[in-house]
């Protein structure tokens, strides 16, 4: 396809130089809007804690979004958006790398075989990126399209795959910002301006891809129909009833006598031995006494039982389970709830808004449901003691 | 001196009507089986002092009524876990000691938290003597 330069590369500056278009204004949407959703994502999953969870799925869905356009536009785009008039062989890429080491490599006005395997690379840890995210999002909050399908342990293992991508992406696009630098300083033309106004000098010598004519209505047709597809199949996959969450609402009975003194905590927060034990000792209950009588403490020990963490997948069942030995049924005492509160100072626990460590609900939107979902927690700002 | 007598009917006919509004059958009922379990006759300032007071033998973190329930009763108070606790003087909250079983599990397990054992007749009625004239 690349017609072979015939002189030296082609260093003159730009003024009075004839421009020709490059990126065509879809391709320079896609780049700077994906810019702004992966940094959103990249924020939001390394350094933001847990309750931005919306907003990273959110970024994380447009960069899907847009990713999945890229690729139909590689398809039915113009000369340099279109994969096939840029993206070349492994054999000629080392040659290009080989003449770019000698220093004598030619310039393209498109993609260069590096750049083009770099978008190749770039777009495939943005899919799977997505991917693995929805897995993560489905198996271990319950929610989003996977949620009804998505065990805990599936979620959490696609959680290292999900990390391991990220930092993959987050070293890839450093890798093209240093690519486009470079090629920026060798070829003397400021190559994140034309990423901006989608034109480049012509230069003699360039290399040159066979033009193509772009296709933008049936793009635009074939895009909107996928992109349709793909959001009514999404929300009707997010409304299905989550994979084994806890859906019904909590027993009347256990409702009323176990939330007079503190909040009703879904029986998903205890293994089963836990609530045995602490049924069976509710005269020493937290310091005080709690005594129901024989028939009542019966019936909430069965309810307890079959309801307990080993009836859900949801994230506090499956990692409360592991209770302190010596505290076997203090959920503020088991190691996922010390780590998970180590950040908050005692002064918000000890706060009159919030009054105790085991008051889930002061912070926790959805604690009575027992999903514990990170985007309903709000710390309450009143720290007065 | 018709003027002063419209004023005391007025007045009585209020006492009357704030009497009517605390009394119930049911809470009657309740203080007097104490009163008649009890060997003196039930005092308000006997159970005063007893809610107000600090009591050994109990748990640690609740050594008196007053832990949870604070010393204005006709204000809410709030457990140890965060959760407000309804008022309980009877003109803040009528339907307060209206329920015996309610009345007893309650008072089975503070009278357990506080001092470590159960309270007897005589001061359950004082006290309930004391929290129903407030």
């Amino acid at each position: 396809m690349n017609v072979q330069p015939t002189g030296p590369l082609n260093r003159q500056k730009s003024a009075g130089k004839r421009q020709q278009p490059v990126w065509d204004i879809f391709v320079r949407l896609f780049h700077w809007v994906l810019v702004a959703a992966v940094a959103i994502a990249g924020v939001t999953g390394f350094l933001a804690g847990a309750t931005w969870i919306d907003i990273h799925v959110l970024a994380g869905s447009v960069m899907a979004g847009l990713v999945l356009a890229r690729i139909l536009w590689g398809f039915l785009g113009g000369t340099h958006a279109r994969f096939s008039r840029f993206v070349v062989s492994p054999a000629k890429t080392i040659a290009h790398l080989k003449s770019l080491l000698q220093g004598h490599s030619d310039r393209h006005a498109g993609h260069n075989p590096l750049g083009a395997w770099m978008i190749l690379a770039l777009l495939a840890t943005g899919l799977g990126l997505a991917v693995t995210g929805y897995i993560v999002f489905g198996g271990e909050q319950k929610a989003g399209p996977l949620g009804f399908a998505t065990s805990y342990e599936t979620g959490h293992s696609a959680k290292e795959i999900h990390e391991l991508l990220a930092w993959a992406l987050l070293a890839l696009v450093g890798l093209h910002i240093a690519g486009a630098l470079f090629e920026s300083r060798r070829t003397g033309e400021n190559l994140p301006r034309s990423m901006v106004t989608g034109t480049k000098e012509v230069r003699d010598g360039d290399h040159l891809s066979a033009p193509a004519k772009p296709h933008p209505g049936p793009a635009l047709a074939l895009g909107m129909m996928l992109g349709s597809l793909l959001l009514a199949g999404g929300w009707n996959l997010s409304a299905r009833p989550d994979f084994q969450a806890p859906l019904a609402p909590l027993d009347a009975g256990y409702a009323q006598e176990c939330s007079a003194c503190h909040i009703a905590y879904h029986p998903s927060l205890l293994p089963r031995p836990a609530w045995s034990a602490l049924m069976a000792t509710l005269d020493e209950h937290f310091g005080e006494d709690a005594s129901l009588d024989a028939k009542t403490t019966e019936e909430l020990t069965a309810y307890l039982s079959a309801h307990s963490a080993e009836a859900f997948d949801t994230k506090a069942a499956n990692r409360l389970t592991v209770t302190d030995p010596a505290h076997p049924f203090t959920i503020t005492r088991s190691p996922f709830w010390t780590r998970t509160h180590a950040d908050i100072p005692d002064a918000v626990f000890a706060s009159q808004a919030v009054k105790s460590k085991g008051n889930c609900a002061a912070c926790h939107g959805d604690a009575a449901s027992g999903r514990f979902y990170p985007g309903t927690i709000s710390i309450p700002k009143e720290t007065k003691p | 001196m018709k003027h002063l007598i419209l004023i005391k009917a007025a007045a009585a006919a209020l006492v009357l009507t704030v009497a009517a509004a605390q009394a119930d059958p049911a809470r009657d009922a309740i203080i007097a089986t104490y009163g008649k379990a009890a060997a003196q006759p039930l005092s308000a300032a006997r159970g005063e002092a007893f809610f107000m007071g600090t009591h050994a033998g109990g748990k640690p973190d609740t050594p008196s009524c007053t832990s949870c329930h604070s010393k204005n009763l006709k204000a809410a108070g709030v457990t140890r876990a965060g959760k407000p606790i309804e008022p309980m003087a009877v003109s803040a909250n009528p339907k307060r000691y209206t329920d015996l079983a309610f009345v007893e599990k309650w008072l089975t397990r503070n009278c357990n938290s506080v001092l470590g054992r159960e309270c007897d007749a005589q001061e359950k009625g004082d006290l309930l003597t004391w929290l129903s004239s407030l």
